[in-house]
């Protein structure tokens, strides 16, 4: 698998979620914004993350942190992904 | 739920003995036995001899079982063993128990920790030594990690049956008959409900599956026995929740020892979710219980304007009776420095049927969505030739709705409650990810927004009270009966 830095990890998860659940891709979705609290995504959508995540990046999220406390916004995501990225 | 006004006033005494006068380094060990001789405490009393001493125990080992059984393992051995500490805990708790049933010997007034006069205590004794050897030796043994997976999978299962018979009528009844014809009893008056009512049961085995589930995707914390029984039997949410995490409340525990027992705001708040808690269940919610909706109530209604006010009162008698527990739970949770989480976030206020359920019994709906709805929708996403979206998520919700149904008892009335809700989850998500960039655009209108947002109120909590008729009255006939009232058809 290629190196990502976090840069790359962000906008693709920004690209994803934009085009995917906010259906939107000009949606200029900020880094801090409540995703999920600001009803653009929900319990399925954070399933299809999560399927996304294991194909794009090869990480594991477990079903109990698919949570909107764990999961809100694009921080705490992409902080997410990187903790388990080989 | 059997909480009642002594039994509260007892736990809060306790909790500022508990917070004020008791030494730091006994904190862990006061929650765990208070914890044990309250499974036996709140226990019912049941017409089956020594059934009330029984059932308790059964959960008692159960979760000792179930904590053996999730014990780590790598290649072929377990990789945490049993240590010194917990074959304490186990030794603690069969003389706690045989201790217990000791107070036999008691004049019967002063039986107070038990449901009914125990049984022996010697035969007690000699039949839980065995029990607990058993239960090491089968739970301990050494096996690799994909057979500890396949076992904990037969164990979820057997933990599913149970719950199946036992929520079931026709199969409640067979057993406690079964039951009553061992002990020598009428087999004819079979009855689940004075026979079989096991406290906490539906609450402990959510715990332990979330448990078992946990190790077999390898997120489990290594935990020691006496933490994770008095997790599965942690005395303020035993009865009805909320249902927490393990993860979270091993954080609590180990902070105890250095909780600062005299904080006087975790005192104040603590008690002030009591006394609120109680104003809630026994003040309002009992008031709201004389004419909220039941069999006997619908009988009453004379016009559809009353059979409405009937459905209007059962809907908050529901919401303060339940809300009102947990006020009660999570107080007490605080007063010995356990932060048990919220299970309702004002679930009447939201404008959306999805917002609902994130805001009513928040601990069951997230407990289904972590083990049901997100495994199974997640495992259809990954197929190669997977259905649409569209599919996926009406499986998904279906399933789901219909198991928080049915956890509320095995009836073709709940069935229909959680198809009801799984429709109207599947109809708003169609809506909303249809309209989400109108609906942000939308956003910066604040005069039409707040119309919109009542309007969306007054739809939601609406179809959340027409749901409640199937999840109030035991029969269709009734159902339907009250259905037709409700517009104005059938007097």
């Amino acid at each position: 698998m290629i190196e990502m830095d976090e840069k790359t990890i962000r906008e693709k998860i920004r690209a994803y979620i934009t085009a995917d659940f906010i259906r939107d891709p000009d949606y200029p979705l900020a880094d801090e914004e409540g995703i999920i609290t600001g009803g653009m995504m929900d319990s399925f959508a954070l399933a299809e993350l999560a399927v996304f995540v294991e194909n794009a990046f090869n990480v594991y999220i477990p079903d109990p942190d698919l949570t909107v406390a764990k999961m809100d916004t694009l921080n705490q995501i992409v902080a997410r992904v990187m903790r388990d990225m080989k | 739920m059997t909480f009642n006004l002594t039994l509260i006033a007892i736990f809060t005494v306790g909790g500022f003995i508990y917070s004020l006068i008791l030494p730091k380094s006994w904190r862990k060990w006061t929650l765990f036995i208070a914890s044990l001789l309250a499974v036996y405490a709140l226990q019912p009393p049941l017409l089956i001899r020594d059934m009330d001493f029984i059932l308790p125990t059964i959960t008692i080992f159960v979760a000792v079982f179930v904590w053996i059984a999730t014990l780590p393992r790598t290649d072929n051995r377990l990789r945490m063993t049993i240590q010194w500490r917990d074959l304490f805990t186990m030794a603690i708790l069969i003389l706690l128990i045989t201790g217990l049933a000791m107070t036999r010997h008691l004049p019967s007034e002063w039986q107070l920790l038990t449901a009914s006069r125990p049984p022996d205590p010697f035969t007690i004794f000699l039949a839980l030594l065995p029990i607990a050897l058993l239960i090491i030796l089968l739970g301990g043994a050494q096996i690799n990690q994909p057979r500890q997976r396949l076992a904990l999978s037969f164990i979820i299962l057997i933990i599913i049956g149970v719950f199946i018979i036992l929520k079931t009528e026709s199969f409640a009844i067979g057993l406690s008959g079964w039951l009553r014809e061992q002990t020598g009893r009428d087999a004819s008056l079979a009855n689940p409900l004075t026979d079989l009512n096991w406290l906490g049961f539906s609450y402990v085995a959510f715990r332990l599956i979330h448990v078992l589930r946990d190790r077999q995707t390898g997120k489990l914390p290594d935990v020691s026995l006496r933490d994770m029984l008095t997790y599965i039997i942690f005395f303020p949410s035993l009865t009805a929740g909320p249902i927490d995490r393990i993860e979270r409340f091993q954080e609590d525990l180990s902070a105890l020892p250095d909780m600062n027992g005299r904080d006087p705001s975790r005192i104040v708040v603590g008690s002030t979710r009591i006394v609120i808690g109680i104003f809630k269940k026994f003040v309002i919610a009992d008031s709201l219980a004389l004419f909220s909706l039941s069999i006997t109530n619908a009988e009453q209604a004379t016009n559809a304007g009353g059979m409405w006010i009937l459905l209007y009162a059962y809907a908050f008698r529901l919401f303060f009776d339940f809300s009102g527990y947990t006020d009660i739970a999570i107080g007490i949770g605080m007063l010995f420095g356990v932060q048990l989480p919220e299970n309702f976030n004002r679930p009447y206020l939201k404008n959306s049927i999805t917002a609902f359920w994130q805001a009513w019994h928040i601990t069951l709906s997230n407990w289904v969505r972590f083990y049901i709805f997100s495994p199974l929708t997640r495992t259809m996403l990954r197929w190669k030739r997977k259905p649409s979206s569209d599919v996926i998520v009406g499986i998904g919700l279906v399933a789901t709705m219909v198991i928080i149904g049915l956890w509320h008892g095995i009836s073709l009335t709940f069935l229909v409650w959680g198809l009801w809700h799984a429709t109207g989850l599947f109809i708003h998500k169609m809506w909303s990810d249809r309209t989400r960039k109108w609906y942000n655009q939308f956003k910066k209108k604040q005069g039409q927004l707040r119309l919109w947002n009542w309007a969306g109120i007054f739809i939601t909590f609406h179809f959340v009270v027409m749901g409640w008729v199937w999840f109030a009255l035991p029969d269709l006939n009734t159902v339907f009966s009250v259905l037709g009232k409700l517009a104005g058809v059938g007097f």
